[in-house]
């Protein structure tokens, strides 16, 4: 039993970590913060991306790809909402994903190369705005191969170089500035993200061709995931910035930390996010090891991660007191990106909608590999799958 | 990343699993065989099951095998956790004495206490009752005002224990008391551990009755009562340090075993939800109780994953440290969100005992009730979030 991560794993996160310490940290963050006509794309920062191999995380060895997994790409992540890192990671990574469990073997060696170098940018429509993340939620329709629909909240339209949607008889790849394509710029809150609106009209698209509704649902439980993750980066981080403020804030002659009211959230802010960051942790793996658990585990995560951000990033804004509600302060940068990512690929609410669909109105299903059936009350069937034995 | 159980542990729970169905019997199993048996009815057949379980070596899991135990890893702790809560096996009747008095005796104890205590212990031949807190002693322990005065080779011991688990069953019990007075006005200062014998005069154990009807605890008197000078575990004035060190051996609990119990409860609440009409629909149809019974999942799943962190660290030799006090915290605040999720699929019903055609929601009910203990015993849920926020978060005092 090693629930945690490999030693790699953690040399990937000491990575990032130090890459971010040393060359983007707060106060890059906020001089990018003020350039809000900016492309959204650092490019000292794009080019450490595809240096360091953290977009081609995903992508196999035979498109010059590092081939790793899930959980490597949620340890990337994490970080990234941990240092509420700006730029299209997570749409090139989905893109390539997308690709990579769908597209055929000749739009492989053509697309994810370059994606995994970045060479190009992807961003993905894949759900319909405000729609839990399931196949059934795709926002254009097809119709002889080419598209039409209005994509909302699209991350890094006018960046991308190649545009993953997803139709209702599975995935496309469109050309963002070819014909048939209207791209609509939007002010984002969060200003670590660019965001437009696409209006597809007849717009040609390339189909993957393996998009089944099966591949297509792992690929939003992947997005899922990865989101869950940055979440809870940027959760725990919320939390740690906040100890050490009030630690050192005095009032009444004390510092601040040192009252019961504000200790015994920061104590529950704490278990939650721990929970938030084992579920994270936990769905990653999961989709990677194809558990049988995997779409419960994605949809706990989510929810988890959601309702923890959500908590932790409005307490970081309180418990620094009127500072923390300062544009100086960033406490908002946190607030904001949590904002945005708490309701993407689903909500705390949708996934747990999701999540009873699949326990409740289909157990067995999603039986968990170490517990007891579903369904079954008396816990005394000793099914003889031994806990982990099933494990892969 | 490696969910796996090494092939020696999961040896031992086919092992424990053939023997659970070897010796305990399927009527055991089921909330009927219990329910019409009086408190000390039930406790005997459970002391007697226990110590057949200990004849047959599936008692002291982790306790080394010169005390008699199996000499097992935290892990195999873990699998005998989930094993006896999946088989509905009755839960032991010498907790406070397994979880707390073994370990300390074998760390601290004199030759002559680990002879005494630890095998007949883990045999049921003892019964140990913890006697900590008092009346004016809850959570700040340290306020304790049992006095145990020097009398010829003996302590003279007069005051009163409250909230003591088994006080109507105990044989012993191991309990702090002044043996000098504070000195400086420190007021950690002066106790001792002392290990009492129940049965004499100067011993009186009433019970006190829960909001669930049973008496599961009770309070001791003590008259006048009397033990040994050398009945002291940890040395005099000690009994402090002896007290933390004896609260410290929870801290490797991985809580599968509450994550089994609690989930098998989570089953239970679904199956009677789909049982229950809403609005003409059965409740599990109810978007409301939908995300309810969905928010308590989270959290049980989450409590799974929390438990597999605890067993990785303890099985790479990791002290959890103050990290246990967020353990009871997560299973105690999960096993009320499964009893609040019950108490709103049942509504009104929380009030009967059945749901017309004969489907019993008794149990369930009792659960919910004992939920809102967890959150007291053991260190109050406040109390736990002060160390939390101390010890684990580094939050000034």
């Amino acid at each position: 039993m090693q629930f945690q991560l490999t030693d790699e794993q953690r040399a990937l996160q000491d990575a990032v970590r130090s890459y971010l310490r040393d060359r983007f940290s707060a106060t890059q963050v906020r001089e990018f913060y003020e350039q809000p006509e900016s492309d959204g794309a650092p490019a000292p920062l794009w080019q450490a991306l595809g240096e360091q191999g953290w977009l081609a995380v995903l992508v196999p060895e035979e498109q010059d790809g590092i081939g790793l997994g899930v959980l490597d790409a949620a340890v990337l992540a994490r970080e990234f909402g941990a240092g509420t890192v700006p730029g299209p990671w997570l749409g090139t990574v989905l893109a390539g994903e997308a690709i990579r469990l769908t597209g055929s073997k000749e739009q492989q060696a053509e697309r994810l190369p370059a994606l995994a170098a970045g060479e190009t940018k992807g961003a993905v429509a894949l759900v319909k705005q405000g729609s839990t993340p399931v196949p059934t939620s795709a926002p254009a329709t097809s119709s002889g191969g080419t598209l039409s629909g209005s994509l909302g909240l699209v991350e890094y339209p006018e960046l991308a170089d190649v545009l993953v949607v997803a139709a209702q008889d599975g995935l496309y790849l469109i050309d963002p500035k070819g014909a048939g394509v209207t791209v609509t710029p939007t002010t984002a809150l969060d200003r670590t993200v660019r965001l437009g609106t696409v209006t597809l009209d007849g717009a040609a698209g390339e189909r993957l061709e393996g998009s089944t509704p099966e591949l297509v649902q792992r690929l939003l439980d992947t997005a899922a995931v990865l989101v869950a993750n940055d979440l809870v980066g940027i959760a725990r981080r919320a939390l740690v910035d906040t100890v050490e403020y009030d630690k050192t804030r005095v009032q009444f002659g004390k510092p601040v930390g040192s009252f019961q009211a504000i200790k015994h959230d920061l104590a529950d802010l704490h278990i939650a996010i721990t929970f938030a960051e084992h579920a994270a942790t936990y769905a990653a793996y999961a989709l990677d090891e194809q558990r049988p658990d995997a779409q419960l585990a994605a949809s706990i995560a989510k929810a988890k991660a959601s309702d923890a951000a959500d908590t932790a990033t409005a307490a970081m804004i309180q418990y620094h007191g009127g500072i923390g509600y300062t544009w100086e302060h960033h406490a908002h940068f946190y607030f904001k990106r949590c904002k945005r990512l708490q309701a993407s690929y689903g909500d705390a609410a949708q996934h747990r909608e999701r999540i009873a669909q699949l326990v409740i109105d289909a157990p067995g299903t999603q039986d968990e590999v170490t517990g007891v059936n579903p369904g079954g009350s008396s816990g005394v069937q000793g099914s003889g799958v031994a806990a982990g034995a099933a494990a892969s | 990343m490696d969910l796996r159980f090494s092939e020696q542990d999961e040896d031992f729970r086919k092992e424990l699993r053939s023997w659970l169905d070897a010796n305990l019997p399927s009527e055991m199993r089921e909330a009927a065989f219990w329910a019409d048996k009086s408190d000390d009815e039930s406790f005997e057949i459970r002391r007697e099951w226990e110590a057949n379980k200990a004849k047959d070596g599936f008692a002291g899991i982790v306790w080394p095998e010169e005390y008699g135990g199996r000499g097992g890893t935290p892990t195999m702790k873990a699998i005998y956790d989930e094993e006896m809560a999946k088989a509905n096996a009755p839960s032991t009747v010498n907790p406070l004495g397994l979880a707390f008095l073994g370990p300390t005796v074998m760390a601290l104890g004199t030759d002559y206490q680990k002879r005494e205590i630890i095998k007949p212990l883990l045999h049921n031949e003892v019964i140990w009752c913890q006697g900590f807190s008092e009346p004016g002693a809850g959570s700040d322990l340290a306020a304790l005002q049992m006095k145990a005065e020097p009398q010829g080779e003996d302590y003279l011991i007069n005051g009163q224990k409250i909230w003591t688990t088994n006080a109507m069953h105990g044989d012993k019990i191991f309990t702090l008391a002044r043996t000098s007075s504070p000195e400086g006005g420190k007021k950690h200062a002066g106790i001792s551990m002392l290990l009492v014998d129940m049965h004499q005069p100067g011993i009186e154990a009433r019970p006190l009755k829960q909001m669930t009807g049973a008496s599961e605890f009770g309070e001791v008197f003590y008259t006048d009562a009397l033990c040994k000078q050398t009945d002291i575990l940890g040395g005099e004035g000690n009994g402090w340090a002896t007290a933390m060190l004896l609260l410290s051996f929870e801290r490797g609990s991985s809580a599968i075993g509450q994550y089994t119990e609690f989930r098998k409860m989570w089953e239970e609440v679904t199956n009677v939800a789909a049982q229950v009409e809403r609005d003409g629909r059965p409740a599990t149809e109810d978007p409301v109780l939908r995300q309810e019974l969905a928010a308590a999942l989270i959290e049980l799943e989450c409590l799974k994953y929390h438990s597999w962190h605890v067993l990785t660290q303890t099985s790479n030799g990791k002290d959890l440290g103050f990290e246990a006090s967020m353990t009871k915290i997560m299973w105690s605040e999960t096993f009320r969100r499964v009893s609040d999720a019950h108490e709103k699929v049942v509504g009104t019903a929380f009030q009967v005992p059945e749901l017309g055609q004969g489907l019993s929601i008794e149990e369930l009910t009792t659960m919910a009730m004992w939920s809102r203990s967890c959150t007291i015993w053991g260190g109050s849920q406040q109390v736990q979030r002060t160390v939390v926020a101390e010890r684990v978060l580094g939050l000034p005092r």
